[in-house]
C-alpha cells in the first residue's frame, strides 16, 4: 500500500526564529493539550462527622450509646460491628471489652472519620475468674461463640455443603439456637486457585449455602449477613492441598 | 503529580500535503502474524548545552522515544550502531545520503536537540522523509513542558504517538495512555493505583488500608469504578484520576462487584448478590439509580464486560453449566450463548476496542495454568497468546487494538505484564508487591 498523502502537518522553522516570535510561547500558541482543567464548579463541602458515647465509661455486662451527627454526608458507617446507618442517630451497644469505635462519613466532598472510646470495666471477680476453662457467653459472648461455631469445609470448585460437613453445621446451628440474641456475618471464602473474581462469586453462593441451611434450621434471616471474601482473607498461605483445604470455608463472625 | 505543559507548535509553520512515496509495512496487529514496519532511525538527540540537568533530561527523553517507538509493534527502528558518526540535532547536521546506505536504509529519520529555557524543557523536534526529495519534513515541533524527568517523559510520548499516528501502520499510539491495577504492598491491604502505560510515574489513587479490587475505566479515561471492601460488605466506588473526587454510586446491598462502563458511558454493568442466593449481572445508571437485574439463574453470574464497539452486548462468567464458562447475551439480558464449547475455567472476558475479538484467561484442565487465549468472534477460532508460564490472567486491551496487558506468576509473584498480541515485546510493568487487575485506559482526550 502506499500511503500517498499524510495530515496536514506543520513545518519546523529554525529553533531560534521561534523563540523571537511573540506569542510563540504562550499558552494560547496552538496547545493541542491544555493541562488539565480545573473543575468548573467548586468542589463540593467537605463532610464533617462527630461520634460520642455516652457514658464512656461503663460496666462489663451494662450497655452504653453511641450518638453521631454527619453533615454533607451520604454514607456514615460505624465500625466494629455497627455497619451502616443514618447520617444521625444512636444506637445502644454493649461491648465485653474495651473498644474504640470510628464512625466515617462520605459525600461528594470525601471521606472523613471520628472515633470514641469506650472504657469497659471488669468487675474484679470477673477479671480473676477470666482464665476459666469453660467460658460463658456472659462474661465474654465472642470467645463462646467462636469455641462452639465452627468454620464449615468445602471442595474445591464447590458449594454445597458437604456430607461430612453437615454435623458441623448442626451443631453450629444448635448452638446459634440456643443464643438467640446473637447476629453473625457467614462470611465465604476460597482457596487461591481458580480466578480471583469467579472466587468472589464461589465464596457468595458458600455464604448463602451456609445461610440457607440455617434458616431451614428455624434460625431468622434477619440475624444472619452474608459476605464473600473469595480469595481475599486466606488463614492458611502455602500452596498445599492442606492449606487450600482451611481456606475453602464458610466463617462465621459474631456482631459486636 | 500535575504536568503543566505546553506545545508550542511554531508559528510560522505552513501546511501542506506531503508526499511520502513510502511503501507501507502490513499493518496487522493480529495473533501469530509478523508484522514489518517502516524502517526509521532514531539518532540521540543531544542536550544543547554542556549542563547536567540538561543531559539527564536529555537521556530520560531519548528511552523514552526509543521505547515507545519500539514497543509501538509498527515499525523497525534501525539500530544506533549502524548510524553514522556525529551528532545530529539540526536540519544542516543530516547528510539524507548517509542514512539511505544499504546499510542503515532508514526511510525516517526521527532527530532533534533537547534544551532548557528557564523552568521550561523544550524539544526540537523533526521527522523526515528520507525517501522524498520535497518536503522532507513530516513532523517539525516544538514542544515544552516542565523541566523535570514526568517532563521529558511526557514529551517524548507525545512525539512518539505523533510519529506513530504518521507511519506506525494506521494505528493510533499508545504511549500516552494509562493503566489502573491494584497493588498489594502490604500484605492483606489492597490499594488503587495508577501508572503510565510503560510501567513509570505509579501512584496510588485510594489509601482505604482495606481490599480493592476491579478496577474498571469510564469510556472519557476520567474516572474508574472499582470494588472496594472499606464498607464491610463490598461495593462499587469511582473516583476521578484527577483530583481522586469520589462520585456517589448508589449501594444495592450484598456482595456488589466487577463494575463495567457502558460505551457511551452512562450506564454500568455489575455483578450483585442482592437478591440472596447468588451473583447476578445488573445493569444500572453510573450512579447506581434505575436498577435493573439481566441474568436469572441459579449459579453465579459475574464479570461483565460491553460489546465497545456497539453496547449491544455484554459478556460474561457464568458457572451455570458446572463450571465458569463465557458467555454472551444482548445487553437487554436476552439470547444468552455459551462462547467457547470447550472446558475447563474460561473466565475473564475482555472485548477488543474493534468489538470482533475476546480476550479470556482459559485453564483448560484442573492441573495446567491459566493462559490468554483470543477468541475471534467472526471464524470462533481460539488463539493462545501466553503460553505456560505461570498463571496468566485478566487480559485488557489497549486502545489501538495490538497490545494487551495482564497478570502473571511467571516471577513468582503476581505482576503485570504487557505485550503485543503476537506475544513480541513482552514487558514487565510492576515490581513493587504483588500487582494485579490490569485496566487500560482509552486514548486520553
Amino acid at each position: 500500500m502506499t500511503l500517498s498523502r499524510i495530515k496536514q502537518v506543520g513545518y519546523l522553522v529554525p529553533f531560534v526564529l521561534a523563540l523571537l516570535v511573540s506569542g510563540c510561547h504562550g499558552k494560547t500558541a496552538a496547545a493541542p493539550t491544555p493541562p488539565p482543567p480545573a473543575p468548573a464548579t467548586p468542589p463540593p463541602p467537605a463532610p464533617t462527622i462527630t461520634l460520642r458515647a455516652q457514658p464512656a465509661s461503663i460496666e462489663r455486662g451494662s450497655s452504653t450509646t453511641l450518638q453521631w451527627e454527619a453533615r454533607n454526608a451520604s454514607i456514615v458507617t460505624i465500625s466494629p460491628g455497627v455497619g451502616d446507618v443514618p447520617v444521625e442517630g444512636n444506637r445502644a451497644v454493649n461491648p465485653a471489652s474495651s473498644v474504640t469505635y470510628t464512625a466515617s462519613a462520605t459525600g461528594p466532598g470525601g471521606t472523613v472519620s471520628d472515633t470514641a472510646r469506650i472504657t469497659v470495666n471488669v468487675p474484679a471477680a470477673a477479671a480473676a475468674a477470666a482464665p476459666s476453662r469453660t467460658p460463658d457467653v456472659k462474661a465474654d459472648p465472642l470467645a463462646t461463640f467462636n469455641q462452639n461455631v465452627k468454620d464449615v469445609l468445602f471442595d474445591y470448585d464447590k458449594a454445597d455443603v458437604r456430607p461430612d460437613q453437615v454435623s458441623v453445621l448442626q451443631s453450629n446451628a444448635m448452638w446459634l439456637k440456643a443464643n438467640a440474641t446473637i447476629r453473625f456475618t457467614v462470611e465465604g471464602h476460597c482457596d487461591d486457585r481458580g480466578s480471583e473474581e469467579y472466587n468472589l462469586g464461589l465464596g457468595d453462593r458458600r455464604a448463602n449455602a451456609i445461610k440457607e441451611y440455617l434458616i431451614s434450621q428455624g434460625i431468622s434471616a434477619n440475624r444472619i449477613n452474608t459476605v464473600s471474601y473469595g480469595e481475599e482473607r486466606p488463614i492458611c498461605r502455602e500452596q498445599t492441598e492442606e492449606c487450600y483445604t482451611k481456606n475453602r470455608r464458610g466463617h462465621f463472625a459474631m456482631a459486636q | 503529580m500535575k504536568r503543566l505543559i505546553i506545545i508550542a507548535a511554531l508559528c510560522l509553520a505552513t501546511t501542506g500535503t506531503v508526499s511520502l512515496g513510502l511503501q507501507q509495512g502490513r499493518i496487522d496487529s493480529g495473533t501469530n502474524r509478523g508484522i514489518i514496519g517502516v524502517k526509521i532511525a532514531v539518532p540521540e538527540f543531544q542536550a544543547s548545552a554542556s549542563d547536567t540537568k540538561a543531559a539527564s533530561l536529555a537521556a530520560v527523553f531519548n528511552k523514552v522515544l526509543w521505547d515507545d517507538l519500539d514497543y509501538s509493534g509498527g515499525l523497525t527502528l534501525v539500530s544506533r550502531s549502524l548510524y553514522p558518526l556525529g551528532k545530529f540535532s539540526s536540519p544542516g547536521e543530516i547528510k539524507v545520503e548517509d542514512w539511505t546506505t544499504p546499510t542503515v536504509d532508514a526511510q525516517f529519520i526521527a532527530f532533534g536537540a533537547v534544551r532548557l529555557m528557564g523552568t521550561n524543557l523544550a524539544v526540537e523536534a523533526r521527522l523526515w522523509d528520507l525517501k522524498t526529495t520535497q518536503n522532507r519534513e513530516a513532523i517539525g515541533q516544538l514542544y515544552r513542558s516542565e523541566d523535570t524527568e514526568d517532563g521529558a517523559r511526557y514529551i517524548a510520548h507525545k512525539f512518539a504517538d505523533a510519529i506513530i499516528e504518521l507511519i506506525g501502520g494506521g494505528i493510533r499510539g499508545i504511549s500516552q495512555t494509562s493503566i489502573a491495577y491494584i497493588s498489594e504492598r502490604t500484605p492483606g491491604v489492597k490499594e488503587l493505583y495508577l501508572m503510565d502505560y510503560d510501567g513509570n510515574t505509579s501512584h496510588a489513587l485510594t489509601s482505604y488500608k482495606s481490599t480493592v479490587m476491579t478496577p474498571a475505566w469510564s469510556p472519557d479515561g476520567e474516572k474508574v469504578a472499582f470494588t472496594s471492601y472499606r464498607h464491610g460488605v463490598p461495593d462499587i466506588e469511582i473516583l476521578s484520576r484527577i483530583d481522586r473526587r469520589p462520585y456517589m454510586f448508589d449501594r444495592p446491598g450484598g456482595t456488589t462487584t466487577t463494575p463495567a462502563w457502558s460505551p457511551d458511558g452512562s450506564k454500568i454493568a455489575f455483578a450483585t448478590s442482592r437478591d440472596g442466593s447468588d451473583m447476578e449481572i445488573y445493569v444500572a445508571d453510573w450512579n447506581g439509580k434505575n436498577l435493573r437485574r439481566l441474568t436469572v439463574n441459579k449459579a453465579v453470574d459475574i464479570s461483565p464486560v460491553w460489546n465497545p464497539r456497539t453496547g449491544r452486548e455484554i459478556a460474561f462468567t457464568s458457572d451455570r453449566s458446572g463450571s465458569p464458562q463465557i458467555y454472551v447475551m444482548d445487553a437487554e439480558g436476552t439470547n444468552v450463548r455459551r462462547l467457547i464449547e470447550e472446558g475447563g475455567h474460561a473466565v475473564g472476558a475482555a472485548w477488543s476496542p474493534d468489538g470482533q475479538r475476546i480476550a479470556f484467561a482459559w485453564q483448560r484442565s484442573r492441573t495446567s495454568n491459566f493462559d490468554i487465549y483470543i477468541h475471534d468472534l467472526a471464524t470462533g477460532n481460539n488463539t493462545q497468546i501466553t503460553h505456560d508460564a505461570g498463571d496468566n490472567e485478566r487480559a485488557t486491551w489497549a486502545p489501538d487494538g495490538r497490545h494487551i496487558a495482564f497478570e502473571s506468576s511467571r516471577t513468582g509473584t503476581r505482576q503485570i505484564f504487557s505485550m503485543i498480541l503476537d506475544g513480541t515485546k513482552v514487558r514487565q510493568l510492576t515490581n513493587t508487591g504483588k500487582n494485579t487487575a490490569p485496566a487500560w485506559s482509552g486514548y486520553v482526550k
